[in-house]
């Protein structure tokens, strides 16, 4: 009896308890606490994290799908009657700066400070999509005219209009951006290319920028980028291409860390993981200690993940520990797209989108 | 969102807190509303930055606050004396330091000091490198503040030497600060350039926007370093790993001092068949041909050819193929002389193609071209060797280290890779058991290896048949090698498919593939002097599988025993109707 107690208490501490992940991700929709407050300014980019992790759960239906919607293009950055905003165009993070609520029907509201933010722009695309929404009511013009001010001279991208930091991450959102509304110009893509080039690093990896540190989460955000352009072979040469495999595979310890010599951590399951599948090398990796470590991670009580054990989970890494886990086909779970970071089944939806604007077209 | 470990706490611990937060969050409320209020009326005064500065110490990453700051302190600029502008930025500097404690990954905050030390009056960088001293002794491994270093050392214009000196002291205090280690590769390029072309150290002037970076990185600019101080370097590396041959940062670095060339970009091979009237060319990397300027000259005639890669779901390719006017070389009493350029590279190859010969090529063999080799850019191989000798002392003491088992296989290949073949699949081995958990990976490697030999003892040999049976195979890799190969045998292995590349095989003309799993023939596409194909036990399903050897006009031999397909009925009547070129076909 005491044998059959314990493997039975060895099962449980490996079995995913995706019903425990639903409930963590509804509440996030829900109320955030306290210690989250930092994260007002960027609160899209949680719902996101929270509906893309329940797609993946095959979970949506707990949704109110069309109030989500509503509320995400209460944050779209609109053109105002004189149009003189254009370069400010896309999404807010939040309403936190007190602009009256308008879900994008008619011009939007002047505010000497309001702007979009890349990253809130690409993941409310991204959410838009993944509720099933056409698009519909996403001023095109606006979103990349507002992207387009946001490229510096040697490619990469700031934030927000006002200046900000500029780095590798905004370049995956600049990317996305484009190929969520299947349109390009709003960057100069030799320009990006040349500074994703420009950010190979002595090692091997890809940094944040020119001369920065290779990361696990930048390499992603560029290998993703270049796989979404097309460019990929065109940008990278096969030898190239082997060193990046070879700096990604060894980022797997038991889990997977985002630089040499630091602890392991659940995000890394997707941001190297997915670098890896999208260079076709991911079935080389340890899919069992891989999993182990993500599981090692999941909070028992209260859902979701955390980025190391006894720790407290958080959307992120919750969303991140689950993309991990599909990538190595645990049961139960979406496939994600390894490059635009939502679910297949999302994917397709935007396919069929741009299938119907090529033939709206013609 | 980093990493809070779980703490258990009491009921009154509980409602102390409580209370705390819900005295911050009225407070936080208030000034929030305050600031908006402000802000929509224009007000930019020193009151403003008050309620900013409480928002921004409890939510660093409010960056529209940081924006409103910096609108604020633009405007007082214009107002106030040089006095007072230097100590408003310096109250700035001490109350950012105030956040980076209490948040010292904030991208908000580092950003925003980045642009204060670039309007100071009278900027104090010593100042600023300490701050980066005693953040780092925290945690070495702070990009942002690492970044923020780079960023005070290049406008205060600290001379590359002393930065060097700096990383000496860091490595030499520990080793396996791998920061230290990467820092260094981007700054010995400066100091000991290799080639003139190598950049200099440049003084940039401050700029108002903190986050420039450099514009070059290591990886794609020819960063030699010269020889007396690669020779320094490998010293210094060797303690590294000698003292802690478990940390990675010395072997990665180590790597990099070894090797960084880039091969030559050229034309490799131009290929003639009279026979076919055809023009193939094969390029040292992967091109776009319509768009590098490709021009073929015949007998001094400039030749208006479509260029067409050899398979079209490669748009990136290394080989293309053109097919010449009829009767321009089809007679074969006659010589001619063909060019092709590239003109993009401004380089060309020549082949003669002489009376009575059906084919001619023209080409730099992998051997010559050293293009297993070409890994590592140190031309002295008695460099190599003693570095292979380093390597080989420490794997005695530390035989478990997966790091020196990959160096001691790198270095082997670059000095002699058929010489060393059986001790490179031995540590192959070993390396295999040391580092279980990339077993498949390094599996994938050693056949790449053995299909790289394989390719130079063909060569040696002066055969066009290469013969690469039971080598555990799942994949094919470099195909544009095999251009001139006739008869190939790929029996034996765990191959699925051959894939597009495959075509790349021009002159091929027997295919041997018995014994694997191959269910997709996609490859296998206008293969114009292919005659026999062997596939016994495959998985070829249906006919749709075969279709594409329609493709093959002068296949005349197939052998298709021991897959699925052969159980369907009348399969032997329909593979008749659909290659009716075909003589033998054995069921």
């Amino acid at each position: 009896m005491a044998e059959d107690e314990s493997s039975l208490a060895e099962f449980e501490q490996v079995d995913f308890l995706k019903d425990r992940h639903v409930r963590f991700f509804q509440r996030c929709l829900q109320v955030l606490p306290e210690r989250y407050s930092s994260l007002e300014t960027s609160r899209l980019t949680i719902v996101f994290f929270a509906l893309s992790g329940l797609d993946v759960l095959n979970a949506l239906d707990v949704v109110d799908k069309p109030s989500l919607i509503e509320w995400i293009y209460s944050l779209q950055v609109l053109p105002t009657e004189d149009q003189s905003n254009l370069g400010r165009c896309g999404f807010r993070g939040s309403s936190h700066l007190g602009v009256p609520y308008n879900p994008s029907k008619g011009p939007g509201f002047p505010h000497p400070y309001d702007s979009g933010h890349v990253a809130m722009t690409y993941t409310g695309l991204a959410c838009l999509i993944i509720l099933g929404d056409d698009l519909g009511r996403v001023n095109k013009e606006a979103c990349l005219a507002g992207l387009k001010a946001l490229q510096l001279e040697d490619g990469s991208f700031y934030a927000v209009p006002e200046g900000s930091e500029n780095d590798m991450r905004f370049v995956y959102c600049a990317a996305c951006i484009c190929y969520m509304l299947s349109d390009w110009s709003g960057m100069d893509i030799q320009r990006a290319v040349q500074y994703i080039r420009n950010s190979m690093s002595y090692d091997n990896g890809i940094g944040q920028g020119a001369g920065l540190e290779s990361h696990g989460g930048s390499t992603f955000c560029a290998i993703a980028t270049l796989c979404l352009m097309g460019k990929l072979q065109e940008t990278l040469s096969e030898r190239e291409l082997n060193r990046i495999r070879r700096w990604c595979i060894l980022r797997q310890q038991s889990g997977f860390h985002g630089r040499p010599n630091k602890p392991v951590d659940t995000c890394y399951s997707f941001w190297v993981g997915a670098t890896l599948q999208l260079l076709d090398v991911f079935q080389y990796s340890n899919f069992e200690k891989n999993r182990n470590y993500i599981l090692s991670t999941q909070d028992r009580l209260v859902g979701g993940f955390a980025k190391w054990p006894d720790s407290h989970p958080d959307a992120l890494h919750a969303y991140f520990g689950i993309c991990g886990l599909s990538l190595i086909g645990e049961p139960g779970l979406r496939r994600v797209h390894p490059a635009l970071n939502v679910s297949e089944r999302a994917f397709e939806h935007l396919q069929q989108l741009h299938r119907t604007w090529r033939e709206a077209c013609t | 969102m980093h990493g809070r470990v779980k703490l258990k706490s009491t009921a009154q611990q509980e409602e102390e807190k409580r209370k705390e937060r819900e005295k911050k969050l009225k407070i936080y409320l208030t000034s929030r509303d305050a600031c908006f209020t402000k802000r929509k009326e224009g007000v930019l005064d020193e009151e403003v930055l008050l309620l900013t500065q409480q928002l921004l110490s409890s939510n660093p990453d409010f960056a529209t606050l940081w924006n409103y700051r910096r609108e604020i302190l633009l405007h007082l600029e214009t107002v106030r004396s040089e006095d007072e502008i230097q100590r408003l930025y310096e109250e700035e500097l001490s109350f950012l330091e105030a956040c980076l404690k209490v948040n010292p990954k904030s991208y908000g905050s580092w950003h925003h000091r980045g642009w204060v030390s670039t309007r100071l009056p009278r900027p104090d960088w010593a100042r600023e490198l300490s701050l980066c001293e005693r953040c780092l002794s925290l945690d070495d491994r702070n990009f942002h503040c690492w970044d923020y270093r780079r960023m005070v050392v290049r406008v205060s214009g600290v001379p590359v030497d002393q930065e060097l000196q700096f990383t000496d002291r860091l490595i030499g205090s520990n080793f396996s600060n791998y920061s230290s280690w990467h820092y260094r590769s981007t700054l010995l390029p400066l100091l000991h350039p290799g080639s003139p072309e190598a950049a200099s150290p440049q003084r940039e002037p401050p700029t108002s926007s903190a986050c420039s970076s450099p514009s070059t990185s290591p990886q794609t600019h020819s960063h030699r370093v010269c020889e007396e101080q690669l020779l320094k370097e490998y010293e210094l590396v060797q303690n590294a790993f000698f003292t802690d041959p478990n940390d990675q940062s010395a072997w990665f670095y180590y790597r990099w001092l070894l090797g960084r060339a880039e091969r030559e970009e050229m034309i490799s091979c131009v290929y003639v068949s009279r026979e076919g009237e055809r023009v193939v060319v094969a390029f040292s990397r992967p091109v776009n041909a319509l768009s590098v300027g490709l021009l073929l000259v015949v007998d001094g005639q400039p030749q208006q050819v479509n260029w067409r890669s050899a398979h079209p779901r490669l748009r990136h390719s290394p080989m293309w193929i053109c097919d010449l006017p009829p009767g321009t070389i089809s007679d074969t009493s006659n010589e001619h002389n063909l060019t092709v350029h590239w003109t993009e590279r401004h380089t060309h190859r020549d082949c003669a193609l002489y009376t009575g010969r059906s084919e001619s090529w023209c080409r730099d063999s992998a051997t010559d071209l050293e293009l297993f080799r070409s890994e590592l850019s140190v031309e002295k191989s008695s460099v190599l060797q003693s570095e292979l000798q380093s390597c080989t002392q420490l794997l005695e003491l530390e035989p478990q280290n997966k790091w020196c088992l990959l160096t001691i296989i790198l270095l082997m290949r670059a000095l002699d890779p058929l010489g060393y073949e059986k001790e490179t699949l031995a540590y192959f081995q070993t390396l295999k058991e040391v580092d279980s958990m990339r077993t498949s990976y390094y599996s994938d490697l050693c056949s790449k290896f053995m299909i790289e030999n394989t390719i130079l003892k063909m060569e040696y040999a002066e055969v066009r048949v290469f013969s690469l049976c039971e080598k555990n195979l799942s994949t094919l890799c470099h195909l544009d090698q095999l251009l001139l190969v006739t008869h190939i045998n790929l029996s034996s292995n765990q191959l699925l498919g051959l894939p597009p590349q495959f075509a790349m095989l021009q002159c091929l003309e027997v295919l041997q593939a018995d014994d694997n799993a191959i269910e997709n023939l996609e490859g296998v596409y206008h293969l114009s002097k292919l005659e026999e194909v062997s596939l016994r036990n495959n998985n070829i399903t249906q006919l749709s599988d075969l279709k594409i050897l329609t493709t093959c006009p002068r296949l005349a031999r197939l052998d298709l025993r021991g897959n699925p397909i052969t159980q369907i009925a009348n399969i032997q009547s329909q593979l008749a109707e659909l290659l009716p070129s075909i003589t033998e076909l054995l069921l």
